[in-house]
């Protein structure tokens, strides 16, 4: 028990650390802060990856034959590719390292108020092998065959055997970066959850925990219960890959299926996953900006540990046509419609966060707010999905697709602009020009929605997934279809346009922006006690001790409308 | 205090020892004694698997500290081991029926004939160990 880190075991080290040299400050640094940042700029530089793939195929898609700019001609085995490691990239590369483990580690020991992490040597091991996940995924891109294209969800045989999907490098690299990242993600949620549970700063109850904290430790815990047959399921594949064995060859008693179980049981939880962490930037920064109490904080918590349970019962509605038992589908019908109540509880308890506050529509609350909007759609249109009926129709068309982007971008895309928009100052310790983050926003907003919007129309007509060229279909080569691929085609780039005024406005206010101060928006959260950028160690005036609920805004008992955490007060205010 | 938890764990282990000597002597003396049906099941099942899971107990609890960690710790544990449940009785459906209303899914016994170069692989794997 004695090396479990209280709040400020290392406190003595602080005179220490103003000899380093960049590569022990920057790259083989053990502060919480820096791995978040890695974290955070892998993250940006693989969604900057994985946005150029979108480019190229839905340039394909629009214009098909012709050269894309910045690329060439697209041959099919590289569309292929290009789809898959864009989905691959986007969720494993992309959503995960920024929202949970970016986030994760910024954030936690800031807004629970102790020095780092519990393990920080692990902590920087995870960023390691993630890294180095990322580099044999690139480098996966570059060996003979090509990078891996057989869809993210890499059902055997096609994912299985060389001779089905002629990348015979490609796909066991391409395996073997997945457990990686998985191997990488494992000791971060480790990290997470102890230090959570146990760094806690004094006084601060569970229910005083914020609610993003609250939300990666679920998400950690269900990543950590959900990914075991992924991985098993990862090994066998990759045994069938490169050995010989027949887990998934149906022509010798293997069964494809199982692999089908063992992804989506890790699959569907880790939508939830990326989720829950995104629902807790939001909940904090609309708090903050409608200087109101989060409604239903106890609320929220029960509703995301109930989705965490149910998320495990939905898996197999991705397999309605997969030839699973079809009394299965009953079951998973009713589970995957259950699973909507506690998202739904918990989206409108965010509503009536908003109701009665004084709303300041920051960027950052602009973001949360088209979260909110864009995510419902998602989820919505999910719910004819979920159905195995509609399902039949549906599956495996653009609606699946512009479905889960819509879901997908307001979590990985939406969320992420949101935290960077809100934390940007304690990050950096200066402020993000407004003008150009609202012209980020609209810009960003409005070419998603008709990226997506004319997807859901292409996909009830029918236009199915992973087709090269729509021109070599007559049922799908149609003008009215096509002008609708080339409307989304150019609503993307329009979209990758407007992410030019993000990275200018993030990389010019580091140096030029206005200077924060510790407390820019007057928020009550323990992160906000500590200086902008906090130095390593987090709290040079002393560890913050916690008095009350991390959400009082416009307290009866106090004249400013906000009250840290750690003020001390002649009363405590129940938050329980 | 070292020197206390060593004796603690050198008894567990010895525990250990004593209770896999047991799990290997039940299955042996319903060999040696030809049991069958019903005795011999009464015999095995509470010898090899029920001090296997007392095993499994003691080492999840003292070896892996899950007494000595708070509360959630074995709770996580325990979900897991639900989950697998779960996952168990999901995918059975799926993919250990051999037939239902309308199909069937035979299995066929990879012959000298009929096996791919992949079949015999394992086999020869079989027989070196």
């Amino acid at each position: 028990m004695a090396e479990v880190a209280t709040a400020d075991v290392s406190h003595d080290d602080h005179h220490h650390e103003h000899e380093q040299t960049f590569w022990s400050k920057y790259v083989f640094s053990t502060d919480h802060k820096i791995i978040g940042f890695q974290y955070l700029f892998t993250g940006i530089a693989m969604a900057i990856i994985g946005g150029y793939f979108a480019y190229v195929f839905r340039m394909q898609l629009a214009f098909p034959g012709s050269s894309v700019p910045f690329f060439g001609i697209v041959s099919p085995s590289a569309y292929n590719s290009l789809v898959t490691n864009h989905g691959t990239i986007m969720i494993f590369w992309v959503a995960m390292p920024v929202l949970i483990a970016a986030m994760g580690n910024f954030l936690i020991p800031l807004m629970i108020g102790c020095d780092d992490m519990v393990f920080p040597r692990v902590n920087r091991l995870s960023y390691q092998i993630f890294l180095l996940s990322a580099i044999v995924l690139i480098a996966s891109f570059f060996v003979p065959g090509g990078g891996f294209g057989g869809a993210w969800t890499a059902y055997p045989p096609l994912s299985a055997l060389a001779k089905y999907n002629a990348t015979p490098f490609g796909a066991p690299m391409w395996l073997i970066a997945v457990a990686l990242e998985i191997v990488a993600f494992l000791l971060g949620g480790i990290n997470f959850i102890t230090t959570a549970m146990n760094a806690r700063a004094k006084g601060m109850r569970m229910y005083d925990i914020p609610i993003v904290v609250w939300m990666i430790v679920i998400a950690s815990m269900l990543f950590m219960a959900s990914v075991g047959p992924l991985v098993a399921g990862a090994v066998m594949l990759l045994f069938d890959q490169t050995l010989g064995t027949t887990f998934f060859d149906a022509s010798a008693g293997g069964d494809p299926v199982l692999w089908q179980h063992l992804f989506w049981f890790f699959g569907h939880p880790e939508v939830y996953v990326v989720l829950l962490p995104a629902m807790g930037i939001v909940a904090e920064v609309m708090c903050t900006f409608a200087r109101k109490k989060l409604f239903g904080y106890k609320l929220i918590l029960y509703a995301t540990v109930g989705l965490g349970i149910l998320s495990f019962f939905v898996w197999a509605h991705h397999q309605f046509i997969s030839g699973v038992d079809p009394r299965a589908a009953y079951l998973f019908t009713t589970t995957t419609l259950l699973i909507s109540i506690p998202v739904a509880i918990m989206l409108f308890a965010y509503i009536a966060t908003l109701y009665g506050g004084s709303i300041q529509f920051t960027t950052a609350m602009l973001f949360a707010l088209s979260f909110l909007a864009e995510f419902l759609i998602g989820g919505v249109t999910g719910i004819w999905l979920g159905s195995s009926g509609t399902d039949i129709y549906l599956h495996d068309t653009y609606f699946v697709l512009a479905h889960f982007h819509y879901t997908f971008f307001p979590i990985a895309i939406i969320g992420t602009f949101t935290a960077i928009y809100y934390w940007y100052p304690k990050m950096f310790g200066r402020m993000m020009n407004e003008t150009w983050g609202k012209i980020h926003f609209w810009g960003t907003i409005i070419a998603f929605n008709g990226i997506f919007l004319p997807l859901f129309f292409l996909g009830a007509a029918g236009q199915h997934r992973r087709i090269y060229n729509y021109q070599n279909f007559p049922d799908l080569a149609g003008d009215n279809m096509q002008d609708l691929r080339v409307f989304a085609t150019i609503s993307l780039v329009i979209m990758l346009l407007f992410q030019i005024p993000f990275v200018i406005n993030f990389i010019v206010s580091l140096k030029r922006g206005k200077k924060a101060g510790k407390n820019p928006w007057k928020a009550n959260t323990l992160e906000w006690v500590a200086p902008s950028p906090p130095p390593h160690g987090n709290f040079p005036d002393g560890m913050p001790e916690v008095y009350r609920g991390p959400y009082e805004f416009a307290h009866p008992d106090r004249e400013d409308d906000y009250w840290p955490q750690n003020e001390p007060g002649n009363q405590k205010p129940a938050n329980k | 205090m070292a020197g206390n938890s060593l004796k603690k764990y050198n008894r567990i282990y010895v525990a250990l020892l004593i209770l896999f000597i047991v799990s290997v002597l039940g299955p042996e003396i319903a060999d040696i004694f030809g049991m069958e049906g019903l005795s011999r099941m009464a015999l095995i099942l509470p010898t090899a698997f029920g001090i296997a899971i007392v095993k499994a107990y003691m080492v999840a609890a003292h070896f892996m500290h899950l007494k000595t960690e708070k509360i959630y710790a074995p709770y996580i544990l325990l979900v897991s081991l639900a989950l697998m449940v779960v996952f168990f009785f999901g995918v059975k459906i799926d993919i250990m029926a051999s037939e239902g209303h309308n199909w069937e899914k035979p299995y066929k016994e990879p012959t000298e004939s009929s096996a791919s170069h992949h079949g015999d692989h394992s086999e020869s794997h079989d027989d070196d160990h």
